[in-house]
């Protein structure tokens, strides 16, 4: 798979370079780049995911504390690369439908397993809140009768993954995983992660808090899921995947759906669902990462995935560079004053998503930025909201610029007013 | 599966003809005087709390639903001094699925947290425990307010109903001493030429709807099988199709201005609007059933023909498109 995305990328250089001949970037070599970054880049989450499965098939055969923070370690790592590749969700449908098996969130982690007292039970909103399914080999679901005797990747994707109809109940993917290797983290706005034991995967009677074998079955059914997951979507961008194809197929849809792509990252999604909210409620919960305290890399490599879309270059896992004509080149030929205005937000806002990293890093971590009454955090994360908001603006006019469109995404009933009556 | 709009062109130039709608005239004829009407009825809100904070006075929840409908007649237009301070948020936090509200609230009763004492301090708590939802909370349910001393529910109430007065009058002079001149006169850092501002009105009405068709309606409908009438908005005060009503009622006009009264646009909505007032369903609680959940259904429809007249044939005449709005997101 690696060798094979290098080829596609210096195959790109070279048939970049040729379209690069009369001084402008044509529409189809920039989607060209766009669809190699895409492959390479989530090639790259599927080399890092598979690095986890061997960390998690070491924990799983021979526990140890050691062993449960190698797979932690690996974790962060492969959540690198992923990241990065939000920015190909919004405007490729292929990818907006996959997605929520990998990167759901919130998730309602009392469904997979035990959880502390404070968690309550069921909600209102959600029956299988406190379901654990690891405690229970059998149990009620929307009124059937659920036989999980043996926890399998079938299990967890068609029976509990959004159970109930309700998005919450997140059975797979990298935030089940980090639940997996964290557990709760319960210190609120304190210093700290989820402290969960590695004798929670411990054979025998060092066992803690039961179920240590259902557990471990958990944990490598949801890794072989993000495998063949990443492994689908991989192949998706590959030469003949049909996500590259409908990039490639129409040259200003093509163009649109990456911009799309920049600007409900940015804007709805990163600035608003996930950085907003949540110092809004100041809730610790609303952190994308919030057993691992990673949220502040989150948030980053979406800063840096965006920017590599417009730049055409990525850089991957193994120092790698995928380049090749741009969409800043094209704006660059059609007025060459709003091409850097659109590089200087990019770049503010990555610095601004800079600081929240480097502040958390040194110890000021995301969940204390987000207390109540935090000036310094709340100014430092809204530093970050307001960078990707002041760049939508500049996307917005590069749509404009393009003479191109942004695909709203639209409800099933707004593109077909039949499909209410099925 | 999700599947996509069919593309609006944005055409690089405006039609520049005369009878283009004018950014100014939508700020003084839409936006100043609906936000007038918010400072002055929550105004009258945040009185009737200091008259008289019982959750069963009935000057007090006549207060609380005339505020609420003058917020929902300005709902739609979420961009510059509604967004600033987090305001518009602090006002109307919904929906909410996880419960941040009542959870919170919650809390705040049971530790008779003193930030309710002070009104500067309180500004700095969750959104979710403040503005028309969280009053609704207190007023409307009695499981929540039995389970505290009356005098620090009252002290709640009234910290609720002056944080949303504060917050919507400087919502208004924001709009009238800045930004309101922004929009009127483009040419400046954020409003560059005047296709800038009307895509900004543009945007905020197709979010609007796209908020009354997907939330408003699409959470209680959920799916036939598995229908959702305990997420119908505001349903403890009986608002859920009221709100659906003035939401419909106020973008109308916004889209009426913008389409330079288009009889088509205007159809559109009436008819909406007429199958809304026509359903007497005052919390939805019809889409539990199948004969009524059809009729709920038939409104969602409505609305999104008018999504699609504004983004086929108004925006296009115009010379615009919808610019990236807060649903784009999950």
């Amino acid at each position: 798979m690696k060798i094979f995305s290098i080829t596609t990328s210096v195959l790109a250089l070279s048939v970049g370079t040729a379209a690069m001949a009369d001084g402008h970037a044509s529409k189809d070599s920039v989607l060209e780049t766009y669809a190699n970054i895409a492959a390479a880049n989530y090639g790259d989450s599927l080399i890092s995911a598979q690095k986890l499965q061997t960390a998690i098939g070491v924990l799983l055969a021979n526990p140890s504390a050691e062993a449960l923070e190698a797979a932690k370690s690996a974790w962060l790592a492969a959540r690198v690369p992923y990241q990065q590749t939000e920015v190909f969700r919004f405007g490729n449908a292929i990818v907006d439908d996959w997605e929520g098996k990998v990167n759901a969130w919130p998730l309602d982690e009392g469904l997979i397993d035990y959880v502390n007292t404070s968690y309550g039970g069921p909600t209102d909103e959600n029956e299988a809140a406190a379901l654990n399914v690891i405690a229970n080999a059998s149990f009620t679901l929307s009124g059937e009768v659920v036989d999980a005797s043996q926890i399998t990747p079938a299990l967890l994707e068609d029976t509990l993954q959004e159970a109930d109809g309700v998005e919450a109940n997140v059975a797979t993917g990298y935030h089940a995983i980090e639940f997996l290797l964290w557990g709760q983290d319960l210190n609120g706005h304190e210093a700290g992660v989820g402290n969960r034991p590695w004798t929670d995967y411990a054979i025998g009677d060092a066992c803690t808090n039961g179920n240590c074998d259902r557990r471990g079955a958990y944990l490598k059914a949801a890794t072989e899921l993000l495998i063949s997951d990443l492994e689908w979507i991989t192949g998706q961008w590959a030469d003949g995947g049909d996500a590259r194809a409908a990039v490639l197929a129409d040259e200003d849809a093509g163009i649109a759906a990456i911009l799309t792509g920049m600007g409900s990252l940015s804007y709805g999604e990163t600035a608003g669902e996930r950085m907003r909210l949540g110092v809004m409620l100041n809730d610790p919960e609303e952190e994308h990462s919030c057993f691992a305290d990673n949220t502040h890399n989150d948030h980053y490599y979406n800063g840096v995935g965006i920017q590599s879309v417009y730049l055409g270059s990525y850089t991957r896992i193994d120092g790698t560079v995928v380049d090749g004509p741009s969409v800043s080149d094209l704006v660059s030929a059609t007025d060459a004053g709003l091409d850097a205005e659109m590089r200087s937000k990019l770049a503010a806002a990555v610095l601004a998503l800079g600081k929240i990293k480097t502040a958390a890093e040194a110890g000021f971590s995301y969940d204390m930025m987000l207390e109540r009454g935090n000036a310094a955090g709340e100014a430092l994360i809204m530093g970050g909201v307001a960078g990707l908001i002041d760049q939508t603006r500049s996307i917005e006019r590069v749509v404009a610029a393009l003479g191109t469109s942004i695909n709203v995404e639209g409800s099933d009933s707004l593109d077909d007013p039949e499909a209410v009556f099925q | 599966m999700k599947a996509l709009l069919s593309t609006v062109f944005l055409l690089s130039t405006s039609a520049g003809f005369a009878d283009t709608p004018l950014p100014g005239t939508t700020v003084d004829t839409h936006v100043l005087p609906g936000y007038e009407t918010l400072a002055a009825q929550t105004a009258e809100l945040s009185l009737a709390a200091a008259t008289d904070c019982s959750v069963e006075s009935p000057d007090l929840v006549a207060a609380y639903h005339d505020a609420f409908d003058a917020w929902i007649a300005v709902s739609h237009l979420r961009f510059g001094p509604s967004e600033r301070n987090d305001r518009a948020f602090a006002l109307a936090f919904w929906p909410d699925p996880r419960s941040a509200t009542p959870k919170g609230l919650a809390a705040l009763i049971a530790d008779q947290d003193t930030v309710a004492a002070n009104p500067d301090e309180f500004a700095t708590v969750s959104v979710a425990l403040r503005g028309f939802y969280a009053l609704e909370q207190l007023l409307f349910d009695s499981q929540l307010t039995e389970a505290g001393p009356q005098e620090y529910i009252c002290q709640l109430v009234r910290a609720i109903a002056n944080d949303i007065a504060q917050n919507a009058s400087e919502i208004l002079l924001d709009w009238k001493t800045e930004y309101g001149n922004l929009m009127a006169n483009p040419g400046n850092a954020t409003y560059r030429t005047p296709d800038e501002a009307l895509q900004q009105f543009f945007t905020a009405l197709s979010t609007g709807l796209e908020f009354t068709a997907e939330t408003r309606l699409g959470r209680p409908l959920g799916t036939f099988d598995r229908p959702r009438p305990n997420r119908a908005e505001a349903r403890r005060s009986g608002r859920s199709l009221r709100n659906v009503i003035g939401s419909l009622t106020a973008t109308k006009q916004l889209a009426e201005q913008l389409s330079m009264n288009d009889p088509k646009v205007e159809e559109a909505f009436n008819a909406a609007i007429q199958r809304a007032t026509e359903l007497d369903d005052p919390i939805l609680a019809g889409v539990a059933s199948p004969q009524e959940r059809f009729r709920i259904e038939v409104l969602k429809q409505d609305i999104d023909n008018i999504r699609r007249i504004l983004a086929e044939q108004v925006g296009p005449s115009l010379g615009i498109a919808a610019g990236f709005n807060s649903l784009d997101g999950d």
